[in-house]
């Protein structure tokens, strides 16, 4: 014997499909977003310099989030389609 | 726009001859003018004269109306004669018209001083509080009779608070329900299977397509019909509708940022606190073991809305729920205030809403830290060892990012009464007494790199940082039962606009 149950969860269709992969990250353009946590430029030296240097990406830029505690803004992520991959990256 | 000065016009809007009152033009999908409504009932309930003009059709006023509890009479402007002879460029546009018919003063949108200036010259009291969790100034939406007219539209404004959704998908179950839904759905543990006769019962004649928000992080669909399915699997009873959808509304506000509080790795969870005769009506415990397993409508209500958090928002603790060590709250963190037996007027009145209204307030909270404070016999020496606690909220020597709830025992709070503090004393004597000794700041850690931002103060002699920012960061609440000298400190995550701030939501009788 079987019972209906009323679905609970969200039935909303994503609203984008997720971006492809990229097969290599050499001659590609980077941007790295800072969350503005501390730290978090430490952190992202060292990682353009491996970019950089160890997977010979072309070009890394560098994009800032008002605040890490928020979404970014609808104009910051406009800049980002700009660029072949990004990297958001928390720090702490 | 008419301006302060000038005669208005002629219409039939039945204020009190010979007394002077306020117009106000509101449309009922305006964000600023729902905002408005609390204050504009304040008002009108301490015997001014208030009479709204809705540039909507009768039938969006009369929702309004009811969804915003007006005590004043709205007249319907659908054709905007009236919008156009006053010209307000945008909406809410407040209109305080004199004994004679002249106009006194004329304001667009929303600011509380404003509003507490028009409540002074119409010899009433201060109806805008400064931190009940709206904030001091809002823009409102462009009038009606600016927008550009189309003789092909013919169709109402849209009215984003009655947005229709999807129903909810059936799923057949062919196994133990009660495994099924505890593997699919559960916080982990056991739920209420939501049968569809049970969440017809929950809905009682609601619409099920309604929504009510999009709960962050992932903004699922909050309607009534899934609201519903999650309140049957918390155990809540059918009349909790009541307060649930208050509760999802003031979750999904951007003010209370749940983008962040769900995805940080911070311990925060959102606390609810009851306030108002809904307590009685629907049972909460406000008492002996608030904070624990002492209700079915605390426990009820706090899972409820952490199932629709993880269900519908998407928070899954294995995933977009980042936090580093979680929080037992995330089962369900829900009080009510002691009203009938605090000393002073409870958290909601304090707030600006009325004593007989009913409301939820969410607040970004850790889990309560124990304060026991059994020898001390005054005000200054109770709060002090509460000020011990505040101390260390967030990390010991980080100020002016966070913001505290006291949940006063009763016995704390006749001795802090009995020594003749009021709220505001007691608000204030902790902002001034919470600081961090200088002494401690000298190596490396959290706050330590903020100290140039830090307000310094001298307490009991010894220089300090102040922890807080205002004395607004600090709220109290009234709870507890009557033995133990005990009382509780509830620190947030980051507070403010950039973080999460607290918000109030009444509770509109549903039917």
């Amino acid at each position: 014997m079987s019972i209906t149950i009323v679905n609970p969860c969200n039935e909303r269709k994503p609203i984008a499909a997720r971006a492809k992969r990229l097969q290599t990250l050499a001659g590609k353009a980077v941007v790295l977003l800072d969350i503005s946590k501390p730290g978090g430029n430490v952190f992202l030296d060292r990682l353009e310099r491996l970019l950089v240097e160890r997977y010979a990406v072309a070009h890394v830029a560098r994009e800032t989030k008002p605040t890490y505690t928020k979404p970014a803004p609808v104009q910051l992520i406009e800049k980002l389609r700009n660029f072949d991959a990004v990297i958001e990256a928390l720090a702490d | 726009m008419i301006e302060a000065g000038n005669k208005v016009p002629q219409f039939r809007l039945n204020p009190i001859d010979g007394e002077s009152y306020l117009l106000v033009f509101l449309e009922t999908d305006c964000p600023t003018c729902r905002l408005s409504m609390p204050y504009l009932n304040r008002l009108a309930k301490q015997g001014a004269q208030v009479v709204g003009v809705s540039q909507d059709s009768e039938t969006l006023t009369r929702e309004f109306a009811r969804q915003t509890s007006a005590v004043f009479p709205i007249e319907v402007d659908s054709d905007l004669r009236i919008s156009r002879a006053y010209d307000p460029v945008a909406v809410p546009a407040f209109v305080l018209v004199s004994s004679d018919g002249y106009v006194k003063r004329a304001h667009i949108g929303f600011d509380k001083d404003e509003l507490n200036t028009i409540a002074s010259e119409m010899g009433r009291g201060t109806i805008a509080d400064a931190h009940d969790g709206a904030p001091p100034r809002k823009p409102g939406c462009s009038s009606r009779h600016l927008e550009p007219s189309d003789t092909m539209a013919s169709a109402e404004p849209l009215n984003i608070y009655a947005a229709l959704g999807s129903r909810a998908s059936r799923v057949e179950v062919s196994e133990d329900p009660y495994e099924y839904c505890m593997r699919e759905f559960g916080d982990p543990l056991p739920v209420v299977p939501p049968t569809v006769d049970r969440v017809e019962r929950m809905m009682g004649g609601l619409d099920p397509r309604q929504v009510i928000g999009m709960v962050p992080p992932c903004y699922g669909e909050a309607t009534i019909e899934k609201i519903a399915a999650n309140a049957v699997m918390a155990g809540c009873e059918p009349g909790m509708m009541e307060v649930l959808l208050p509760v999802v509304r003031a979750a999904c506000d951007e003010r209370l940022n749940l983008h962040g509080v769900q995805a940080t790795t911070h311990f925060a969870a959102p606390l609810i606190v009851v306030n108002g005769p809904i307590r009685r009506k629907l049972g909460f415990a406000c008492g002996q073991n608030v904070f624990s397993n002492v209700a079915r409508a605390n426990s009820t209500l706090g899972r409820a809305l952490q199932l629709i958090l993880r269900n519908l928002g998407g928070a899954e603790p294995n995933g977009i729920d980042m936090s580093t060590l979680g929080n037992p709250a995330k089962f369900s963190y829900c009080i009510a205030e002691n009203e009938e037996q605090s000393p002073w007027e409870p958290l909601h009145v304090e707030l600006g809403f009325g004593v007989h209204q009913s409301t939820v307030t969410l607040f970004a909270a850790e889990a309560p830290h124990g304060v026991s404070e059994h020898r001390a016999r005054s005000a200054k020496g109770v709060l002090k060892a509460i000020s011990h606690a505040m101390a260390t909220v967030w990390s010991y020597r980080a100020c002016m990012g966070t913001e505290a709830l006291v949940v006063l025992g009763l016995e704390h709070a006749r001795t802090i009464h009995g020594d003749g503090f009021r709220k505001e004393d007691v608000r204030e004597f902790l902002f001034n007494k919470t600081g961090i000794p200088m002494r401690a700041y000298d190596d490396d850690g959290d706050g330590t790199n903020q100290t140039h931002l830090y307000q310094e103060i001298i307490i009991d002699g010894e220089r300090c940082y102040q922890k807080f920012r205002s004395p607004e960061n600090i709220s109290i609440v009234v709870a507890g039962g009557g033995a133990g000298k005990f009382s509780a400190v509830i620190g947030s995550w980051a507070a403010g606009p950039r973080g999460s701030q607290r918000v109030t939501y009444p509770c509109p009788s549903l039917l």
